[in-house]
């Protein structure tokens, strides 16, 4: 599945951070990967617990009402989990010398794992993701300098063009982005098993009936069955892989429209345990007031901040 | 085929409640262990008056199935003339059940080897005031009892030695009870303080916490109910787990208290759920703290004890009943007790929603039980005594009968959150998502109150006992997810309207049966419970280990060899 899908981009990048020399800061000297960690680690979080509720400091990224989830990773070295598993017997009689270590990859540097999933500017997904990188950087050009400054070639950074640059050759395919926003199956067509079964099964076929009218010898026809059989299951896997390559369809659900769907909600939660006692004459009117006062079409209206874990109304707990 | 539970190696209180086998009165002490050496000479002075879960034989047991008012699924077997209980009696029951838990702090205490300490999970090890966040108790912290702000240093607890009591015709506790604990404090006194018993519960900083079934006055005697201070009988849905119960007992309460399989017949769940050492739900024996002879056949417990707001339960329910006799065109009393079951998901005495579905299917199910009563009719009262556990959700997906956020459904929500709830029956997933957050309750009331007066603050509430293998797996998750949050209910952030934590948004959503329709008297509308105080409020506790009789004689005697 590609990066762009269902609606939503899935940016994933892999960020190498030169880790050479030390940082000299506040009198103490540290390897840079240790500032890109006290970094992320004091990089305020989403207002999305009553702990981060209490400390009131908005994540950066809550600046942008075009970003749904992000996390930052610092990859060190992938775990070496041991020597490959192998059967002690076949060990033994291919003469394998378990003294003798095997090789095992590692990294030349840390990375840094950057996976933003966001709203792309035209609903084509044309234009990303580029343009939301140009656009985070001119949201939280400081945030973003403490964190990346110390990634290979941050140096050619100037601007929000020279970032998207920057960040753009570590892209890397997401291949499993997370779609959390249809309610139900979306409509998907599937490839007709029928047809997947037709064309091996004719390629198989065809030459045996071929050779049974003595249109050619029975050996020639087995042969060319078994090859037009592999042809096939070839078109197949071709197939598959196509459609399977085609993004999920949109669920038309960018960040101010759940924002939006949060708050009404929470509101309306609200007003129909208020209702509860209500003269029923008068509930055509409260209703009324209710659209008037929320107007549920309107997204510029009022609405959830984003990163935040509830509305607060009037009267609300705190 | 699963081998018998070696039942003289197991604690008593686990198996079955002790509430319910005729101790209705019951003290707890906490001990601090000041010197190794006196600390496990006590626990080998005690060791001898442990009470295990070997059958015993109980002289003064009433006639089965008329002997409570709701006939109870254990006496459909005695009427049988089958035993309920595995194992041969060679005991008579005591007049008072003596057993001991300790906390991890309580282990270190004694010399348990760091090898051993070190393979102990980490909620145990943090203790229930490290986990106050996880649980909901931070913003109660202050409230708790004495004993569990000052534990800490030469104060903090380290042994539980709990006695169960049987009761005299009057109401109180058998002398035995006094003389056991005065065994207590006269261990603790020659040890020349090695233990010290301490002292801080409730307004009065007793030196224990005394516990009783709230009681009631029949023909001028006396008897213990399973009531608790709001008025609710508790205690109907325990789990039901391989080898606790004989084969017959096992085949009638597994169905309600054992696990729903995919094509919806019940099986009790693994002893490893429940006792450590033996195969879990996850079809393992799950690591312990070695040696494994230290850990099998011990188990967890989480001691809370919870505070009823008997004043403000009242309150709330009447406010709430005036509007809902409004709305519905029903009278006060029958909306107060139809408002309190869909809060509870069981009616005052215990009656499931599910199994009466409305205020008049409540009286009449009362009506037959009654009858039945009158007439002695055990093959009905067996039968109606099955209803109290024999239901699942599958039925009742919106919760039009029994909310989904009810107290019960919380709880133990049964086959309703499987990923193919409510499917065709036949292709359900049972409960297979519940199968390992199920914890044996036990427990009982503390104080008193006048129920003519109400009372907010007052000492009354419920010691309640969560027992299991896992407390993070099972009691923590219950508590977390399932009691202070909603969202495997689809509900949000709505915490459980008993016991959960409230605030000025706490409510409770009764949904109403999409197929009534409209009308004026209300039917086919939902009813919103909103702005719910706070009911039940921790006033602290502790994580404990129970022990194996083979594991207390190694703590005891200092000889646990975990190499």
């Amino acid at each position: 599945m590609p990066s762009f899908d269902g609606g939503h981009y899935f940016f994933t990048a892999l960020v190498p951070v030169c880790n050479r020399g030390i940082v000299e800061h506040e009198g103490m000297k540290s390897s840079p990967i240790h500032m890109v960690r006290e970094a992320l680690e004091t990089l305020p979080t989403a207002l999305q617990s009553h702990a981060a509720e209490e400390v009131g400091i908005q994540s950066p990224f809550a600046r942008s009402t075009r970003t749904h989830f992000c996390r930052l990773v610092v990859l060190d070295q992938p775990f070496y989990n041991g020597r490959d598993r192998a059967d002690a017997l076949l060990s033994a009689l291919e003469g394998t010398d378990l003294l003798k270590a095997q090789a095992h990859d590692v990294l030349a540097c840390p990375y840094l794992l950057v996976m933003i999933d966001f709203d792309p500017a035209d609903p084509s997904g044309s234009g990303e993701p580029r343009a939301y990188l140009e656009h985070l950087w001119g949201l939280m050009a400081e945030e973003l300098r403490a964190v990346f400054t110390y990634c290979y070639d941050f140096s050619q950074v100037r601007d929000a063009a020279s970032f998207a640059d920057f960040l753009l050759p570590c892209e890397v395919e997401t291949t499993m982005p997370f779609n959390d926003y249809w309610p139900g199956a979306p409509p998907l067509t599937s490839i007709s098993t029928l047809l997947l079964a037709a064309l091996p099964l004719t390629g198989l076929v065809l030459p045996l009936v071929g050779a049974a009218m003595h249109r050619w010898s029975w050996g020639m026809g087995v042969l060319l069955g078994i090859a037009l059989l592999i042809l096939g299951l070839v078109v197949d896997y071709f197939l598959i892989m196509r459609r399977g390559g085609k993004p999920f369809p949109s669920a038309d659900v960018p960040l101010p429209r759940v924002l939006k769907a949060l708050y009404l909600q929470q509101a309306f939660t609200r007003f129909a345990a208020t209702q509860q006692d209500g003269d029923p004459a008068a509930a055509g009117a409260a209703f009324r007031g209710f659209l008037d006062a929320h107007r549920p079409d309107d997204l510029a209206g009022p609405t959830q901040k984003p990163a935040v874990i509830r509305s607060l109304f009037p009267g609300a707990a705190s | 085929m699963s081998a018998a539970l070696d039942l003289a190696d197991i604690q008593g209180g686990i198996l079955r409640a002790y509430g319910r086998q005729g101790f209705p009165k019951a003290r707890y002490l906490f001990l601090n262990v000041r010197d190794p050496a006196g600390g496990r000479a006590f626990v080998e002075a005690l060791r001898p008056k442990i009470t295990t879960a070997a059958r015993w034989k109980n002289p003064d047991r009433g006639e089965p199935l008329l002997r409570t008012r709701n006939p109870r699924v254990k006496d459909v077997v005695r009427a049988e003339g089958v035993p309920d209980y595995p194992g041969e009696v060679q005991l008579m029951k005591p007049r008072v059940a003596i057993n001991i838990a300790f906390t991890f702090f309580g282990l270190a205490a004694l010399q348990v080897p760091t090898r051993t300490l070190r393979g102990m999970p980490d909620e145990y090890i943090d203790g229930m005031e490290q986990r106050a966040a996880l649980l909901g108790d931070d913003i109660w912290l202050d409230k708790r009892d004495a004993i569990w702000r000052n534990s800490r240093g030469e104060a903090r607890v380290h042994i539980l030695v709990s006695l169960n009591a049987e009761m005299n015709p009057d109401g109180t506790p058998v002398a035995e009870l006094e003389a056991e604990t005065q065994r207590v404090r006269d261990l603790c006194a020659a040890s020349e303080g090695g233990v010290a018993l301490l002292k801080g519960h409730g307004p009065d900083q007793a030196e224990y916490q005394e516990m009783s079934a709230i009681l009631r006055e029949e023909n001028g005697a006396i008897w213990p109910t399973n009531k608790e201070h709001f008025g609710l009988s508790d205690g109907f849905g325990d789990p039901v787990f391989k080898g606790q119960l004989s084969g017959e007992a096992e085949r009638l309460r597994v169905v309600g208290g054992g696990k729903i399989l995919p094509d919806q017949s019940w099986a009790p769940l693994a002893t490893g759920e429940f006792l450590l050492g033996h195969a879990d739900e996850a079809q393992e024996i799950p690591g312990a703290a070695m040696p494994i002879e230290f850990s099998r056949n011990g188990t967890f417990m989480a001691y809370r004890k919870l505070h009823e707001d008997v004043r403000a339960f009242a309150d709330y329910l009447d406010e709430q009943a005036a509007r809902y006799a409004r709305l519905f065109e029903v009278d006060h009393a029958q909306s107060r007790e139809t408002v309190q079951a869909k809060l509870v998901g069981r009616w005052s005495d215990g009656v499931p929603l599910i199994a009466a579905p409305t205020f008049t299917a409540w009286q009449q199910f009362n009506a037959e039980l009654a009858d039945a009563h009158k007439r002695e009719d055990k093959p009905k009262l067996a039968q109606i005594a099955l209803k109290f556990t024999d239901f699942t959700y599958r039925g009742d997906p919106s919760g039009a009968v029994c909310p989904v956020t009810s107290h019960l459904r919380r709880g133990n929500p049964r086959d309703m959150i499987g990923p193919r709830f409510p499917a065709d029956p036949k292709t359900g997933d049972g409960s297979v998502l519940v199968n390992r957050r199920r914890i044996l309750r036990r427990g009982l009331p503390y104080g008193r109150y006048d129920p003519a007066a109400p009372s907010a603050d007052r000492e009354h509430g419920i010691i309640f006992l969560a027992i299991c293998t896992s407390l993070f797996r099972q009691f923590e998750f219950v508590q977390q997810q399932w009691i202070q949050y909603g969202l495997d209910f689809n509900a949000g952030s709505d915490t459980c309207p008993l016991v959960g934590n409230h605030d000025a948004d706490s409510k409770l959503v009764i949904a109403a049966d999409p197929a009534d329709g409209g009308g004026s008297s209300g039917a086919g509308r939902p009813f919103i419970c909103d702005r719910m105080p706070q009911f039940v409020e921790p006033r602290g506790g502790d994580y404990f280990f129970i022990p194996s009789m083979t594991a207390l004689r190694m703590i005891g005697m200092g000889i646990v060899d975990p190499t």
